[in-house]
């Protein structure tokens, strides 16, 4: 369980924030969406989540500890999986290696095992034939699909993904959502999409609005 | 997978850029290589050279000690033309100079003249010069005779026959075991003229006392220096007509008197470079009024200052070289780290550590390196050889200049021992000729290679500590999500 406590974030100036007193509980099993227009600060948001910026007011925590206690590179490290928008993979490897890389990263429970790491693949639809290829050679989709494993592959209990859809037609849009939900759900993960699509948030199982510096509830 | 794996796979991935990155630090490596090929072939130059040219310390009568002596004389009485006396060297001073350590071996010289009985002797074209000696020295107040004698422990320790400017043409040359006899070594020209072969005996007679006959047996004839005869003086007598002999039996030719003396004693010393020291210990065996010590490393000392100068150039190549192919290294890892600011995000959003990141970089570069030293070890003694022979001959003309200019100043006639075979000028031209000869032996050794393998390693390590500054700054959120 995720949760955060009078979480406050500003760039300048302090009496301009983004967001501020923000506590909200996310759980695990659930999938949660984020809308709202650009630059409402959804994505500062996310990375406050994901570890990779400390938060300015406020604290996040992991259960009984927060990130501070547990530091963010081994907050990275072993509790989240992050999603990019652009995919963010290792371009000179192949997807496999990709999981590789990333499962002996994070100390993964099967780290070096490249059976599972096939599995996971094979499972988002990479087949035998695209494992051993460069990513640089595979479609948008196909892309955001091994990105989708890499997080699969490790055993981080939250997923935040930051437009996952951004740069997916319709058809892919649907199978990463699906991907997403099969994650939260048979994974019991805790997944946490930024989207500015409702039809995405839709299909999540919680929906935040961030407008006015607060997070509000949509369903 | 750790970041070994990584490092192999961009290296591996991006082949492109991987050969680029070779053919860099190769070109780097290779000068750096070159230098040290240079340095370490200097260095072994400059040890050769020691044991090569060697250096010796001259026992001999203080000249100046005698001439003052003279002058002296000359104010205090007025009625008769003054003398310079000069004391022969006594073997006993020698012996206990020659048991000083560093004296490898010692030659004793005592030479005269004495006239042809049995054969005739070599008269030279221009016709001068049938009476011996220059003016000054012993010999000169000794010695009217039409053939020279040159007494010598051994021809061998001579400069002549060391330099290969005389040389044994048949028979054997005068050893340590001739001492006592009577054997001579006679020059080619003398012994083709008379007719005269090994074993045959001749028989001079003597220019001083009561001028009495005396048989010698050759042993061996030699072949003198074509240009000996233009080395001569004015006064001198043909090169041809100077005969080697036992110290011992020049002595007896000289008189009774000079027996267990010389006219000069030359001790060898093994490292040219106690030359100084052999000099003080000796001056403190002899009684320096009448004797003095003179040393002759001038062939050590053109070798050592011309390896010096290619040493000190070489050293800056390294150097230079280690410098310039840091900074080339660093900035095109800096270019490189830039370029690749997405994988260290990824990395970073990943939870590695940044030390494992810039480890991984060092991987790659010393993947890099490895292939780069193989390469510059093979190329590297192609530029050493070159810039090494360019390095030789600017550094010996340039000791050859120096060395003729001081050679000029230092080599008035000096009536020498040797029937004016010149005085320190004509020593120092050998030398310095010696030192010409001296070439670098540029070999890729081992530890060569790991000397160069210790600079790339350090110039990798040195370039990505430069470069890394960039991914310790590096924010994963600045990159991934801006």
């Amino acid at each position: 369980m995720l949760k955060t406590t009078g979480l406050g974030y500003w760039y300048q100036d302090e009496t301009n924030p983004l967001f501020q007193d923000i506590d909200l509980t996310f759980e695990d099993g659930q999938s949660y969406a984020i809308l709202g227009h650009s630059g409402t600060g959804k994505t500062t948001f996310l990375s406050l989540v994901a570890g990779l910026d400390k938060p300015k007011a406020g604290d996040i925590w992991l259960g009984e500890r927060s990130l501070k206690q547990i530091g963010l590179t081994n907050y990275r490290r072993h509790n989240v999986s992050i999603v990019f928008q652009a995919y963010n993979l290792f371009t000179y490897m192949s997807p496999l290696n990709n999981l590789l890389t990333a499962m002996a990263i994070t100390g993964a429970e099967h780290a070096g095992d490249k059976y599972f790491a096939k599995r996971t693949l094979n499972a988002l639809g990479i087949g035998e034939d695209l494992v051993e290829r460069n990513v640089q050679h595979l479609s948008g989709g196909q892309q955001q699909r091994v990105a989708i494993a890499r997080a699969m592959a490790c055993d981080a209990p939250l997923v935040v993904a930051d437009e996952p859809t951004g740069n997916l037609d319709e058809d892919n849009t649907k199978e990463v959502i699906d991907q997403f939900q099969q994650l939260a759900h048979q994974q019991n993960k805790c997944v946490i999409i930024v989207t500015h699509e409702p039809d995405v948030a839709a299909r999540c199982d919680h929906q935040y609005r961030l407008e006015n510096k607060q997070f509000v509830k949509l369903a | 997978m750790n970041f070994f794996k990584r490092a192999w796979l961009n290296v591996w991935a991006k082949k492109g850029r991987s050969v680029l990155l070779i053919l860099v630090s190769s070109a780097i490596l290779m000068f750096v290589l070159a230098g040290l090929l240079i340095r370490s072939a200097a260095v072994k130059a400059t040890d050769q050279a020691k044991a090569d040219v060697g250096a010796t310390v001259t026992l001999s009568a203080n000249r100046q000690a005698a001439f003052k002596k003279m002058q002296n004389s000359s104010t205090t009485s007025k009625s008769s033309r003054p003398k310079m006396t000069l004391t022969p060297v006594k073997l006993s001073d020698a012996t206990k100079i020659s048991q000083l350590s560093n004296v490898k071996s010692t030659n004793v010289t005592s030479s005269t003249t004495v006239n042809a009985k049995s054969y005739d002797v070599v008269s030279t074209s221009s016709g001068m010069g049938s009476s011996g000696g220059g003016p000054g020295g012993m010999k000169g107040k000794t010695s009217s005779g039409d053939t020279q004698i040159d007494g010598v422990t051994a021809t061998s320790l001579t400069t002549d026959f060391s330099n290969s400017q005389s040389k044994i043409t048949k028979g054997r040359g005068i050893t340590a075991a001739d001492k006592n006899t009577n054997h001579v070594v006679i020059e080619k020209n003398l012994a083709s003229q008379n007719d005269l072969s090994v074993g045959d005996t001749v028989t001079v007679k003597k220019t001083t006392g009561k001028k009495a006959t005396v048989k010698l047996k050759v042993v061996g004839i030699y072949r003198a220096s074509s240009t000996s005869s233009s080395n001569a003086g004015p006064m001198s007598t043909d090169p041809s007509n100077t005969m080697y002999t036992s110290y011992t039996l020049a002595n007896s030719l000289k008189g009774s008197k000079y027996a267990g003396t010389a006219d000069s004693v030359t001790f060898t010393v093994s490292n040219p470079a106690k030359v100084s020291s052999v000099k003080a210990a000796g001056k403190k065996l002899i009684n320096t009024s009448s004797y003095s010590l003179s040393t002759d490393d001038a062939s050590y000392q053109t070798v050592k200052a011309s390896m010096a100068t290619i040493e000190g150039f070489a050293n800056k190549i390294v150097w230079l070289v280690a410098i310039a192919g840091t900074i080339i290294l660093a900035l095109i890892v800096i270019l490189m780290i830039r370029e690749r600011r997405f994988e260290i995000g990824v990395l970073l959003s990943l939870g590695e550590a940044r030390w494992k990141i810039v480890a991984q970089f060092f991987t790659e570069m010393l993947m890099v390196i490895v292939v780069a030293v193989a390469i510059a070890g093979a190329g590297g003694k192609f530029v050493g050889d070159q810039l090494g022979a360019q390095l030789v001959e600017q550094s010996t003309t340039n000791q050859t200049v120096s060395s003729s200019v001081s050679g000029q100043a230092g080599g008035q006639p000096g009536g020498g021992m040797k029937g004016g075979n010149g005085g320190p000028g004509m020593q120092q031209t050998t030398n310095t000729k010696k030192a010409a000869d001296t070439n670098l032996d540029i070999q890729v050794s081992a530890v060569n290679l790991a000397e160069l393998g210790g600079f790339g390693l350090a110039i990798t390590f040195l370039s990505i500590m430069i470069a890394s500054g960039g991914i310790l700054r590096l924010e994963p959120k600045k990159v991934l999500i801006s």
